[in-house]
């Protein structure tokens, strides 16, 4: 067993030596991971608008119920009110113009221009919008009545306070009947973004680094190893476990990173390490079959990060599994990454358990244990050839 | 072939074949090798060396015939046999990424070596491989002759009995290969045995105490240089050239003992000889007394490519 942790500890060395790895390892995922959760991510907050508007009292009402109501409210000019909605960073834009100001001060009807985006939860912000200018539009015209009446208007508006603290008002709750928008509902912003990445590069990492198990048979570094007083079992196992040690690297950075980066919710984090670990050993046991099939490097590496793209975006990295149709969901399930994805789905999104993830977790064995018997195969055929 | 075990054996080959297919590579190769001896298989490429060293080493098995090293048998599933050897293969064998203390550290834990022990035999090594200073740099930037010394010293690390060096000169520089000439020779005085192959004949003349002569798989010949020489005849030439009495000087000289045969011309006498460096001296005491003024003296020993040229009529770089 030291002899095959030596292997292994030599091959997560000149893994790490590897000076392209130092982008491609380290740095690239975690740019994939923001790039996506900017561009799909809900943000994980219940709604954001942008207003653009002067400072005035009707400004300050409507803002007021917005955020009592738990919106996330941002202010800029128009063009920049107009500039977030265009880019999906805000779900609607309100704008109040100066004459609006200043009929709502003198107790006039009012027109608020809103423009939604085209996030999943614009709409819903909308409704919300709409609601705080009903409420607003109600407060002033209470303000107005009381008023004529002769009251004051700062003691209608005290007045106003305390009636509204002394009886509990109906709230608004906006429920989605989507599936889609359900299934992702509760998913931090870089949540998804980040699970698929390390799908994606725990495996590309581990089909590049093929391409050293080439060079160690070509070098007659495997040979040598033989040569010592290491058995087969043992020079192959160091092999098998020295892919995997990489692909578990990988995805430990990735896991590590992105929760102390950028908060990601990882669940329960013991289940999935474990399903980290048994996708990391299907990696390795590809790896093990394209290092012992291929002879030439340059080869190797084309197919590797060919075969490591297709096989991701087949398996749901790329597009999540659930845009997919039917047929292609189907197709999906050759690739380890899809069962990998609903095991991650399960435990961040549904908080499952070990029994509800078992029939990934049994699928991604049953491969594991397929491709590391074909590579050792493979290998352990290779070496006799070669010497 | 007889084997000679004068003296307890670390390495015994009988009767090795291998085969490929349709192609005999070794067949029927028997030799053995003492500590403190260096043995040489001298041949061509394609002549099955590094096939013999490969059965030898354990890294592949033999369809017959035997590997028995420190008195245990040898084959690719042996582990304890293998503690006893130290391969030097004719491929830089080392990882270029990795420093050459890294590479040593790696292979060092493969042979069972850890902690303090290893660390220290490291070092030694790098000592006498002559990278101390270098072993902190990745390997990838040492030239052809420092990678072969590290080649040589991650065979050496666990003080091995038998050391099998497979052409550890190829591509060297004359500078390194000295260097590596030198260590063979001290490793060899130091009482490790040596198997050593190369297709360089003067390395097998200089290092080796008995070499085999192989060719197309099978040993043509084995023994001490001298004794190889003799399969030849064991004569040596002695060229005179120079002006005067050729035809007198040649009936002097056919008197002398040690001349068995002389050819003559006008300018030139090509004497057959025994023991030439001993008896150039009369030789050109009697061409000069016969009249002959000599111009130039050449002595030709046979070699060991005479006698590969003997064995096999071809020759040995062919």
């Amino acid at each position: 067993m030291t002899r095959a942790l030596a292997i292994a500890g030599v091959e997560l060395r000149r893994f790490l030596k590897d000076r392209s790895n130092i982008f491609f390892v380290f740095i690239f995922p975690l740019l994939l991971v923001v790039v996506i959760g900017a561009q799909f991510g809900g943000g994980g907050s219940t709604g954001r608008v942008a207003v653009a508007a002067e400072d005035s009292t009707l400004r300050t009402a409507v803002v007021e119920v917005l955020e009592d109501d738990g919106l996330t409210v941002t202010f800029a000019d128009a063009e920049g009110v107009r500039e977030q909605v265009a880019r999906g960073r805000t779900d609607a834009g309100v704008f109040i113009d100066a004459a609006a100001a200043t009929a709502y001060t003198a107790g006039e009807g009012v027109r608020l221009e809103v423009v939604p985006s085209s996030q999943s939860q614009s709409q819903a912000t909308m409704q919300r919008i709409r609601t705080a200018a009903e409420a607003v539009r109600v407060e002033q015209a209470q303000v107005v009545v009381l008023t004529e009446r002769g009251v004051p208007a700062d003691d209608a508006q005290t007045a106003l306070e305390a009636a509204r603290e002394s009886v509990a008002g109906p709230t608004l709750r906006v429920e989605s009947v989507n599936e889609i928008q359900q299934e992702f509902s509760g998913l931090g912003q870089f949540d998804l973004g980040a699970s698929s990445q390390l799908l994606l590069f725990v495996f590309l990492s581990s089909l590049a680094g093929s391409v050293t198990l080439i060079q160690a048979r070509r070098q007659g570094v495997i040979a040598r190893t033989l040569a010592a007083p290491v058995s087969t079992a043992q020079a192959l196992g160091g092999q098998a476990l020295g892919r995997f040690v990489i692909a578990l690297f990988q995805g430990s950075y990735i896991m590590g990173a992105t929760a102390l980066l950028f908060g990601v919710d990882w669940g329960n984090i013991w289940l999935s390490l474990t399903v980290l670990t048994v996708f990391s050993t299907v990696a390795a046991g590809a790896a093990m079959l394209v290092g012992a099939l291929m002879d030439n490097e340059g080869a190797a590496s084309g197919v590797g990060i060919g075969a490591g793209l297709v096989l991701a975006a087949l398996g749901g990295c790329m597009m999540p599994l659930e845009f997919f149709p039917d047929t292609m969901r189907t197709i999906a399930n050759i690739t380890p990454h899809a069962w990998a994805y609903e095991a991650f789905a399960e435990i961040q999104r549904q908080e499952g358990t070990l029994a509800d993830i078992l029939p990934q977790l049994g699928v991604l064995l049953g491969m594991a244990l397929v491709l590391l018997a074909l590579g050792t195969w493979a290998l352990r055929r290779s070496l006799v050839r070669s010497m | 072939m007889s084997i000679q075990e004068t003296q307890a054996p670390v390495l015994v080959v009988r009767d090795l074949v291998r085969r490929f297919g349709d192609l005999t590579a070794v067949d029927g190769v028997s030799f053995a090798i003492a500590r403190g001896e260096t043995f040489g298989l001298l041949g061509p490429n394609g002549a099955g060396k590094t096939t013999t060293i490969s059965m030898v080493a354990g890294l592949i098995p033999a369809d017959a015939g035997t590997v028995t090293v420190g008195g245990e048998q040898m084959s690719p599933r042996s582990v304890a046999p293998k503690r006893l050897i130290g391969l030097v293969p004719q491929d830089l064998a080392i990882y270029p990424e990795l420093t050459a203390r890294e590479n040593l550290t790696f292979f060092g834990r493969l042979q069972g070596i850890g902690g303090a022990a290893l660390k220290s035999r490291v070092e030694e090594v790098l000592s006498l491989i002559g990278l101390g200073e270098r072993a902190k740099e990745a390997t990838k930037n040492f030239s052809g002759g420092m990678k072969r010394r590290l080649n040589i010293g991650i065979g050496l690390l666990h003080q091995p009995e038998l050391l099998i060096l497979d052409e550890p000169t190829v591509g060297v520089d004359p500078q390194s290969r000295n260097s590596i000439l030198e260590s063979v020779e001290a490793l060899s005085g130091e009482g490790m045995a040596v198997l050593y192959t190369t297709h360089y004949m003067e390395e097998a003349e200089r290092l080796c105490d008995r070499i085999a002569i192989i060719d197309s798989g099978t040993v043509q010949a084995e023994g001490t240089r001298d004794e190889l020489i003799r399969l030849t005849g064991g004569v040596d030439h002695i060229r005179l050239e120079g002006s005067g009495d050729t035809a007198a000087a040649a009936t002097l000289l056919r008197e002398l003992p040690a001349v068995q045969a002389v050819d003559a011309d006008r300018h030139s006498l090509v004497l057959t000889v025994r023991d030439a460096p001993t008896a150039v001296a009369g030789i050109v005491n009697g061409a000069t007394n016969a009249g002959m003024s000599l111009a130039d003296v050449q002595i030709s020993r046979p070699d060991l490519e005479s006698v590969f040229l003997h064995l096999t009529g071809k020759a040995l770089r062919d």
